[in-house]
């Protein structure tokens, strides 16, 4: 008994032991070839950033000629300098990336089992902005694992190629969609080229492809669309999509978006479109929507007259001299009732002092200090 | 020959700045943190600052800040080296004090040409 539980005890402890030293071997090797990488790498390395900072001008075919293994150690890094440089430097080793076959490589990895390689074969053709791997890219953005497709879309948002926009926009139509902000931001990046198809998509079934293609006609600055999403905001069926229109007319920055907002903060639309429209207003930057503006200033609604006060205080000098035009003619009529500046102002003259006081704190162009807050010293000053 | 003291921690960007200014004709002496970057604006008087925003120990704001308030460095120009476009950072920045603001991805050149633009807006 005594001598198997003594082999037992033997034939463990050689397990530990042997286990402990396969350990410290493996991470002897690994060290030993990250070394030997790193030292193959530098030469290269040093190379590549000398022929980055002259802007190519002379290296390339060096770094062309370069032993695979050699290159493949350095090619990470040189990787991931493409997403730090632009201009003649980031075309410059493009061009090294391109003879040296690494986008052929990446378009044969696209279709791998493996779906890191994917995604990284989906980067490395974002960075290297191949237009001819669009294709391959929008086919994954139905991949089954979501990071790939958050990835294929960054990469091509890079690309920027507008034939892209009908495939990211019928990406957002499925049981598991991508980021709408991703998309969004990757939909403008694609150019106002892309602003035909997305004032299209604005009558698509689903609420969110609807409010996505809105914040990037906004992000555009699409101005050439501001009757399509007038009509969104008058006509959809979804409050959050009117919203989202209401929000983008004034990014927009259009006059002719006046008459729609002027139109959405009116009675009898839901609270939060009208304040959604009267914060439009302050960030279209035009002093034509000034009186609906006023008008808001006394709304029942806390949120409507609130962002109507902050428009005006954000519209610069007539929007600023609007509210203060509010507190002068309540304290006039304040005084001709014989109450006296004392008395708690109104709930828009509420809204206007708060605007005003933050103008005076805020960056705003053409605010001048109005005084501390009060009615009193409002009126004084 | 005029000194820029170049405040990056990405070995990359620094090299490739460093070659390329060096290749203008600049003299390059490099941080790689905010505090060495406050360290080596006393030992070494520069003419000009490339200066990272994000970086460990001293965000590059900061440095930017502290810099501006010593007598040796409160003129010398700043030029922000940054992957932060927004609005909102840009503002920050020349608040701190910057002088210009480069955004990373930036081209190599272009930063080169905006050196040369500042110390000859010094000069003159």
């Amino acid at each position: 008994m005594l001598r198997v539980f003594t082999v037992t005890i033997v034939v463990l402890i050689a397990i530990v032991a042997l286990t402990g030293l396969g350990i410290v071997a493996v991470r002897l090797v690994r060290q030993a070839r990250q070394r030997k990488r790193a030292l193959l790498a530098a030469g290269p390395r040093r190379a590549l950033l000398a022929f980055v900072a002259d802007n190519g001008a002379d290296g390339g075919h060096d770094l062309v000629a370069l032993p695979d293994e050699a290159w493949q150690a350095a090619e990470a890094g040189a990787l991931g300098l493409l997403g730090k440089l632009r201009g003649e430097a980031h075309a410059a080793l493009v061009s090294v990336f391109l003879r040296r076959g690494t986008a052929r490589a990446a378009l044969r990895d696209l279709r791998s089992r493996s779906r890191v390689r994917r995604a990284r074969a989906a980067q490395v053709l974002g960075d290297l902005e191949v237009r001819l791997a669009v294709p391959e890219l929008c086919r994954l953005l139905t991949d089954r694992h979501g990071e790939v497709r958050v990835v294929a879309v960054r990469a091509l948002g890079r690309i920027g190629d507008p034939t892209a926009a009908w495939r990211l926009i019928a990406s957002l139509d499925q049981s598991d969609p991508l980021p709408s902000l991703l998309v969004t931001h990757t939909l403008a990046q694609l150019g106002p080229e892309t602003e035909v198809t997305l004032s299209a998509a604005l009558d698509h079934p689903e609420a969110r492809v609807r409010a996505v293609c809105l914040d990037a006609l906004g992000l555009l600055g699409a101005a050439g669309s501001v009757h399509r999403v007038a009509r969104v905001l008058r006509e959809d069926s979804t409050l959050d999509v009117r919203i989202a229109a209401a929000a983008n007319l004034g990014r927009l920055g259009a006059r002719t978006a006046i008459e729609p907002l002027t139109g959405a903060v009116g009675p009898g639309r839901p609270a939060p479109l009208r304040a959604a429209a009267a914060r439009a207003l302050g960030d279209l930057g035009t002093s034509a929507g000034v009186p609906a503006l006023v008008a808001l200033l006394g709304d029942d609604e806390y949120r409507v007259a609130h962002e109507a006060a902050h428009a005006l205080r954000r519209l610069g000098r007539p929007g600023l001299d609007a509210l203060r035009s509010v507190l002068d003619t309540e304290a006039a009529e304040m005084i001709a009732a014989g109450r006296g500046t004392h008395a708690r102002p109104s709930s828009a003259a509420g809204h206007a002092l708060e605007a005003l006081s933050l103008a005076s704190v805020g960056p705003d162009p053409g605010a001048s200090p109005p005084g501390s807050g009060t009615l009193d010293e409002l009126v004084a000053g | 020959m005029s000194t820029i003291l170049l405040v990056e921690d990405d070995p990359d960007i620094r090299h490739v700045v460093s070659y390329k200014l060096t290749r203008g004709g600049f003299r390059v002496v490099e941080a790689t943190d905010g505090l060495a970057a406050l360290r080596e604006a006393q030992d070494s008087h520069p003419d000009l600052v490339i200066l990272d925003v994000r970086m460990p120990l001293m965000s590059g704001l900061e440095v930017c800040r502290e810099l501006r308030a010593r007598p040796w460095t409160a003129t010398v120009p700043i030029i922000m080296l940054t992957g932060r476009a927004q609005q909102e950072d840009i503002d920050q920045a020349y608040a701190a004090g910057a002088t210009d603001y480069v955004v990373k991805p930036f081209s190599p050149r272009e930063l080169q040409h905006r050196v040369e633009s500042a110390l000859h807006e010094v000069d003159g």
